[in-house]
């Protein structure tokens, strides 16, 4: 045909050649992902050790994470003690953890498993790359040992909640060989706790820190309590007891501006955190991440300045309320631990709730006050080491290694005349009646900070609201639910999700399937 | 001269085969330039062609015969031929009609109606890169012209696409302005990368990914510009789109013009109304009784705490007397307002639509411009969506060899969904019939009267407050540009570049005011742009080799690219409600967020049609296709498929068949692949979302992020897919089947690790999954006379989904709904993707259960079973209610579903009755969760008024308590609805004004029509609301469908409408 034209076609194909040429370039389909930093881009300055020791303390505030509606992780460790109740039944994970009747699906152990091992997966990050890092020797250390202590304390909850756990103490890829790990004896998870804590003691953190970082005191503390909790169960090494006890002075006795402050409200004083009794606090502030108490306040009653808010699903059980003493100042409306009536909105009218609730968490500043409206920024920090605490671990662990002692009545005095109460004199105790004492001491003074589950498990002991004395772990009634405690709560279960993912983390836990 | 002239036609029209081919038109143009002209005594002759029922058959070719002299009818079947020798004759062709031969025989005007030429289905169908007569395809294929897309008023192109083709299954999930859709041909290809298919705009695939609210790329284009859209099905049909093609491909041609100075101009004005099915709820004294009776129960399911005191404040006489509510009763107690909130948070306000169209040009160019301008107003207060859009078409046949074209279309929407939080919905139910919107009484006359303001109630807002307080304004802009050149090479061989680009630019103004927050005002902005371009580059080869073989092939090369960039500003506390979103670093806190990728393709594809004696049709395909998402060795992957139809009406033995006119098998196996998943997918790279809280501010930092796969491929799909079409009496009756079976296999999937490596998930190429089904269309032609036709179309498609494989044995949950409450859905190995989860409500415990009731715990905030709970079924029978004791309960997907359409035409009349059906689809009501199962702290659906009570135990609803004495809510079977359905999806009537009208106003054309759509619903009784629901907080999970959670209304539409062209 005519039209047909050679030099058209040449030009034609000319053409097709030049875009081959052009766009048919090998690096078209290469990637390079310009918003992420990646281990050849990261972990190279001081800036960046920085930036990483970060990581590990963004991940400290797992524990408030959310757990389905009307809940968050910590609750997992608050509502089986039996000492707390909801308001609602809105959360089945939940209501199970009341009822004593979680299994391996349950959500909030889930989270558990996973807010931990990211923690510890991003310390080992640190621990393995920022020694590499050309920096300030001494900040280096600083950075390695506060990831040290972060490790520890997450490991520290994995081997009390579920027992024999994988010791990951490398960072990992798809390719490493324990990617899918077994479960490590607790005794060896105990001594890799121990080891960090103690490298992390020496490496010349400062006493104390009011910006909110690890500090030797905080480490001194958390390897008192570990020292504790090996003495008790499973472990029972007893000797342990000595080395809690002399930790623990360590603390009570350098001191360093370390103190009991004088009233309860200071506890909840978000303008008094990391200072005098907070030896160690999960960061929170208003903007970027609230307070995550809020499950504490009442169902839908107007005590915030936010009005109708709060979901009740972590109350005071009745009895446990009731087995405070009358005059203690913990019991006390508004004063202590507990609340019964508040102001409308935050800052009206006072007005009857009806109930008690608890207060030890609760952010004037921010929900409000009489007359005074609330900021709605809940920057209240989350207890994690309270003086008060390392006092009670020193009073335990002497009695324990010596029996009572002046020392000892000394600590658990300075804590009972803050609430208010009249102590027994020293000859009036033994190693019994004042371990009691200190059981339920601690049972009070630490309601509602996550640790009276572990009290429970270490000392196979629960107190029996009703009768004010101990019961056997084993057979004790939780009374906001009335079931009884069997051997198998001594551990939670892994997760069934693991398990199915990971066929070398095996056995369950026994009780659970 | 002429024959240039001629030539240039010829090529304009092959070049033009995109948009109307009319492949027979043009053989016949080619056969008639080897005569030569020898015209005698010349004339002019005019004339009208129509169809049997006298429609003008615009476009239809009149070509004097013997010679290269030929016109066209125009819009109104009109046409004047020039220099005609009166003694010759004229040559009329149509698409579809019998060519006829008519003598001049020295007239100046003549009429002709054509008959449908029902022995040869002449319809082009677009292919990819190309186009083939229907009767020759051997894939599966579905098309719906502009005529079908005309009968719906819409707003996006999935919804005019609703029922249209069989095997598409699109579900309206909202009722906002230009709705919400979700589409799928054939089942479901993934589990966690896309499920959408390739849109072709044109020849120009937009990206796939979704946008801002749960919007695709899609749904920013007018459909009133659209003139068809083809779905390709099988394999044999996508697999020329390889890597794309997986999950099907939607072909959209827009509107093009004919030459031939033309303006058209379409309006609408439409109402929204409440639609059909909208489920009770309780009135004032209703609910006051409810109330009563809850707080007197809960000394039952409490009495500790009723001893204790706890309940005695919550007293509804007390709460009653509280100041700040106590203006809302009489002094009996007696509520003063009964507030119907389904009427004072909707709106029926006028919307209107207008579009105009201009084309025209010569022979060798032609041009169309179309305006649009669409302002709706939606159903819920102050929802609205306004739309401007433009398109310009070009196209111009330069020389013989060489024509190019291109388009531009640019849209701009505003729009305020009212759908960024479903509170409002959820209020609408939930707010008491006693409280006023707002107060005309007591200390706050004129603040919002809200449920909040009520002791013990749960502390919200009003609906009405929601939708006229936190303003949220989205614009979306998208610009889609496309530019072509044809050279043809030589008389068989055709080269063409086609160069596409797609820039959508979204902006998100949120503002949450302080004043009535109770909160510092916060405000959001959100921009993010996706700018996407491509190349392509092909040959295509076109040979009659001889009377019995002949050959189409295709060569081509691709590029693409696709830029995605992400910019959010947020700050809280800003100083005053007065800034909203325009000034924010005048707040206390603000933050700021970005983020950048980019993805690339890269392939390589052919394709051969072979027909052998017209009778045997033969399609092989082939693409290799190289994505930037793999891993550095995996990059590219080959897709091929095969197909083979045979024309058995053509065989001798049926070639006089009085019955069967048309009969053709099919059958065709492929493979396609998926590689929509996020960039950078298989790096490792850490994440630098962390912060560390030191002295109460924020300090960022860099962590674990993702772990690296190099070994990431390509997902795949093979297909295979039987069919047969037939035609019988003439084509009155045709059928359409198919059969297919399809295996996904090497799925992406985000698969679980060991969490104690600190990662969750890696993703892999691991686990199978299937679909198979049944399509099956079928259109009559019932009655066809001169006065009276009636044509009707019914479709029916059946599709089932299995998960063969995961990668490990764990199911996945989280897949759907908004994660509130427990799991609502599973993917488990055997079962269908996304099957609903829970506990088996087995009803309510009665009196005479008490002791096998005390056995259970737990399940209600860790209290002992009461008669009057929830029962559930037990099914390890061990006393506890956990996850143990939960199953499959259900499956948002239907069995099978369809549309049947008719369309009656009687004189000027025209009527299109569209009813839309489904059945065997599920939903899973969590609306029940706060509106049925638990009472006293917000109003709840009617249905508690049949609530357990010792007078009436057989019941599924739990008896009435404060909610603080413990109550049961988990997914369960209660709340799984049978949502089969049937829909009067469109109802239009429309008239046709006749010539003499006609011709006093000048026009051409006219029609006037009104419709109705959405105008009933029958479900079964049990189904509270409307059948077709995702949660908008879905995300982007597969298996949300049928998950209800306070979903935008959807409404019933009326509309008038006015279609005139000069």
């Amino acid at each position: 045909m005519k039209f047909f034209k050679i030099k058209t076609v040449g030009k034609s194909l000319s053409l097709y050649l030049i875009f081959l040429l052009t766009f048919g370039c090998s690096d078209f389909l290469d990637e390079l992902d310009p918003s992420n930093l990646t281990n050849d881009t990261f972990y190279l300055t001081e800036s960046h050790a920085e930036g990483a020791i970060a990581a590990v303390y963004s991940d400290t505030r797992f524990i408030g994470g959310g757990a389905g509606i009307f809940s968050v992780n910590w609750q997992m460790l608050e509502a089986v003690t039996g000492q707390s109740t909801t308001q609602t039944g809105q959360n089945s994970d939940l209501n199970n953890l009341y009822g004593l009747a979680y299994d391996s699906n349950t959500g909030h152990i889930r989270n558990w498993f996973t807010g931990i091992y990211k923690l510890i997966a991003n310390a080992n990050l640190v621990i393995q790359n920022v020694p590499e890092i050309s920096m300030s020797e001494s900040q280096k250390s600083k950075i390695v040992a506060e990831a040290l202590f972060l490790r520890a304390w997450a490991y520290f909850y994995a081997v009390r909640i579920w027992g024999d756990v994988p010791l990951i103490t490398l960072p990992q890829t798809s390719a490493s060989e324990d990617f899918e790990p077994v479960r490590t004896p607790q005794a060896d998870v105990y001594n890799q706790i121990v080891n960090d804590l103690k490298t992390a003691e020496a490496a010349g953190l400062p006493w104390t820190d009011t910006s909110g970082r690890v500090s030797t005191s905080a480490v001194k503390s958390l390897l008192a309590k570990v020292y504790l909790t090996m003495a008790g169960h499973p472990l029972n090494q007893t000797e342990h007891y000595a080395n809690a006890a002399s930790k623990a002075k360590e603390v009570i006795d350098t001191g360093g501006g370390i103190d009991l402050f004088d009233t309860y409200e200071d506890i909840r004083n978000p303008n008094k955190e990391n200072q005098v009794e907070h030896i160690f606090s999960l960061q929170y502030n208003g903007s970027d991440a609230g307070n995550p108490m809020v499950d504490m306040l009442p169902n839908f009653q107007p005590v915030t300045v936010l009005g109708n808010s709060g979901t009740g699903s972590t109350v005071p059980e009745i009895s446990f309320y009731n087995s405070f003493e009358d005059d203690d100042l913990r019991k006390k409306d508004r004063v202590g631990w507990f609340y019964t009536s508040y102001y409308l909105n935050g800052s009206g009218s006072i007005f009857d709730l009806g109930a008690p609730f608890i207060f030890k968490h609760f952010n004037r500043e921010s929900y409000g006050t009489e007359g005074v409206t609330g900021t709605n920024q809940n920057n209240l920090d989350l207890p994690i080491i309270r003086f008060a605490e390392v006092l009670l671990i020193y009073a335990e662990a002497s009695n324990e290694t010596t029996g009572p002692t002046q020392d000892a009545l000394v600590a658990v005095k300075r804590i009972r005349d803050r609430a208010q109460l009249t102590s027994p004199n020293l000859s009036e105790l033994s190693t019994d009646s004042f371990r009691e004492l200190i059981w339920k001491e601690r049972s009070h003074e630490l309601c509602y900070e996550f640790k009276t589950w572990f009290d429970m498990v270490r000392l196979r002991k629960v107190l029996n609201s009703e009768t004010g004395g101990f019961d056997n772990f084993v057979g004790h009634i939780n009374l906001n639910s009335n079931q009884s405690l069997q051997e198998k709560h001594l551990l939670f279960p892994l997760p069934e999700q693991e398990i199915l993912n990971n066929p070398n983390l095996t056995p369950q836990n026994p009780g659970y399937n | 001269m002429i024959k240039i002239k001629l030539l240039n036609k010829i090529c304009n029209r092959i070049s033009l085969s995109i948009i109307d081919l009319k492949i027979k038109h043009t053989l016949l143009l080619i056969f008639a330039c080897v005569f030569v002209s020898n015209a005698q005594t010349v004339t002019t002759i005019k004339g009208n062609i129509v169809d049997s029922n006298g429609i003008a058959l615009i476009g239809a070719t009149v070509l004097e015969k013997g010679t290269t002299n030929g016109t066209q009818a125009d819009f109104d079947g009109n046409f004047s031929l020039e220099s005609v020798s009166s003694d010759g004759s004229l040559i009329v062709t149509y698409v579809g009609f019998k060519t006829v031969e008519i003598l001049i025989d020295g007239q100046s005007y003549i009429d002709i109606a054509l008959e449908i030429n029902s022995d040869e289905l002449e319809e082009i169908i677009l292919i990819g890169y190309g186009s083939q007569k229907k009767s020759d395809l051997t894939g599966s294929i579905g098309k719906v012209d502009v005529d079908q897309l005309a009968e719906r008023q819409v707003t996006s192109v999935n919804q005019a696409l609703a029922g249209k083709v069989a095997g598409v299954q699109v579900n309206t999930n909202s009722g906002r302005p230009g709705g919400r859709t979700s589409i799928r041909v054939r089942g479901f290809s993934s589990i966690n990368t896309g499920n959408n298919p390739l849109y072709v705009v044109d020849g120009v695939q937009l990206p796939t990914g979704g946008q801002i609210t749960g919007n695709n790329a899609i749904d920013f284009i007018n459909p009133a510009n659209i003139q068809s859209i083809e779905v390709l099905k099988d394999a044999s049909a996508t697999a020329i789109y390889g890597s794309r093609g997986a999950n099907g491909v939607i072909l959209i041609t827009t509107k093009k013009g004919t030459g031939e100075s033309k303006f058209t101009y379409n309006t609408d004005f439409f109402v929204n109304v409440w639609g059909p099915n909208r489920p009770e709820v309780l009135n004032s004294s209703q609910y006051q009784r409810v109330e009563q009776l809850a707080w007197e129960n809960s000394e039952k399911f409490d009495p500790a705490g009723w001893a204790a005191g706890n309940y005695a404040l919550m007293e509804p006489r007390l709460r009653r007397q509280d100041s700040s509510v106590s203006h809302l009763f009489n002094s009996d107690g007696s509520a003063i307002y009964d507030t119907k909130w389904h009427k004072e948070a909707t709106q029926q306000v006028l919307s209107q639509n207008h579009n105009f169209g201009f084309s025209g040009g010569s022979e060798s160019s032609k041009y169309s411009i179309t305006l649009g301008l669409r302002d709706e107003k939606g159903l819920l207060l102050e929802s609205n969506l306004k739309r401007y859009s433009a398109r310009f078409n070009i196209e111009d046949q330069i020389n013989p060899w060489l024509k190019i074209g291109g388009t531009l279309d640019f849209n701009n929407q505003i729009s305020n969904p009212q759908d960024w939080t479903s509170q409002p919905n959820r209020q609408i139910v939930e707010d008491f019939p006693f409280m006023p919107v707002r107060y005309e009484t007591g200390t706050r006359i004129g603040d919002y009267g809200d449920n909040r303001d009520y002791p013990y109630a749960e502390g919200t807002q009003n609906a009405v407050k929601w939708l006229e307080g936190f303003p949220v304004e989205i614009t979306s802009q998208n610009l889609i540009g496309s530019f072509y050149a044809n050279i043809n090479l030589t008389e068989d061989l055709e080269f063409r570049s086609v160069l596409g680009s797609n820039v959508l630019q979204h902006k998100q103004n949120l503002f949450l005011p302080g004043s009535i927050n109770n909160n510092l005002p916060i405000a959001f902005v959100e921009t993010n742009r996706n700018t996407f371009w491509s190349i392509e580059n092909y040959l295509t080869y076109n040979k009659e080799i001889n009377e019995n073989n002949s050959i189409t092939a295709l060569l081509g090369v691709s590029w693409q690219q696709s830029d995605f960039e992400y910019l959010e500003a947020r700050a809280n506390a800003l100083p005053s409600d007065a800034i909203k979103t325009h000034n924010l670093n005048s707040a206390s806190n603000q933050f700021t967020f970005s983020s950048k990728n980019r993805k690339a393709l890269n392939s390589f594809f052919t394709r051969i049609n072979y027909n052998l004696m017209n009778k045997y049709l033969f399609t092989f395909t082939g693409r290799a296709d190289g994505s930037s998402v793999f891993g550095g060795n995996n990059k590219y992957s080959f897709f091929p498929s095969a197909a083979f139809a045979w024309k058995v009406s053509e065989e001798d033995f049926l070639l006089d068949s009085s019955s069967i006119s048309n009969l053709k098998l099919r059958a065709s196996y492929g493979l396609t692949g998926n590689s929509d998943i996020p960039p950078y997918s298989s790096l490792g790279v850490l994440n630098s979302s962390y912060y560390g809280i030191f002295n109460e501010s924020r300090f960022g930092g860099t962590g674990l992020g993702t772990l690296s796969n190099p070994n990431l491929r390509w997902e795949q799909t093979a297909q295979y897919d039987i069919g047969f079409e037939i035609g019988l009496f003439d084509n009155r009756i045709s059928i359409e089947a198919d059969y297919y079976y399809r295996k996904t296999t090497d799925m992406l999937l985000n698969s679980p690790v060991p969490r104690s490596s600190g990662y969750s998930t890696i993703r892999k190429n691991i686990g199978s999954m299937e679909n198979k089904g049944l399509e099956l269309s079928v259109s009559t032609r019932n009655i066809s006379t001169a006065d009276l036709t009636w044509n009707t179309m019914f479709n029916i498609s059946g599709n089932r989904n299995k998960v063969l494989e995961l990668a490990t044995p764990a199911d996945i949950f989280y897949v759907g709904g908004p994660g509130f409450t427990n799991p609502t859905g599973i993917i488990r190995e055997g079962e269908p993707l996304g099957a609903m989860w829970g506990l088996t409500r087995l009803g309510t415990w009665n009196t005479d259960e008490a002791a096998e009731a005390a056995r259970f715990v737990s399940y209600r905030g860790g209290n002992t079973m009461l008669p009057g709970d929830v029962k559930y079924k037990d099914v390890n029978g061990d006393y506890v209610i956990n996850d143990e004791d939960r199953t499959i309960i259900g499956n948002g997907y239907p069995t099978a579903w369809g549309t049947i359409t008719n369309y009656v035409k009687y004189k000027n009349f025209d009527l299109t009755f569209d009813v839309q059906y489904s059945w065997g689809n599920d939903i899973l009501n969590l609306n029940l969760h706060s509106s049925e199962d638990r009472q006293d702290l917000a109003n709840s659906y009617a249905t508690v008024l049949n609530a357990w009570t010792p007078d009436n135990q057989d019941t599924m609803i739990a008896q009435v308590r404060n909610t603080r004495a413990g109550y049961v809510t988990n997914v369960d079977t209660h709340w799984v609805q049978d949502a089969s359905f049937i829909r009067g999806q469109n109802f239009v009537i429309g008239y046709t004004f006749g010539p003499e009208f006609l011709e006093r106003l000048k026009l051409s054309n006219m029609r006037i029509y009104g419709s109705a759509q959405n105008f009933f619903l029958i479900t079964k009784d049990e189904l509270l609301g409307d059948p077709e629901v995702e949660p908008l907080l879905g995300g982007p999970y597969v298996a949300a469908q049928g998950i209800k959670w306070h979903e935008f209304p959807k409404p019933t539409t009326f509309t008038i409408g006015l279609q005139i062209s000069l």
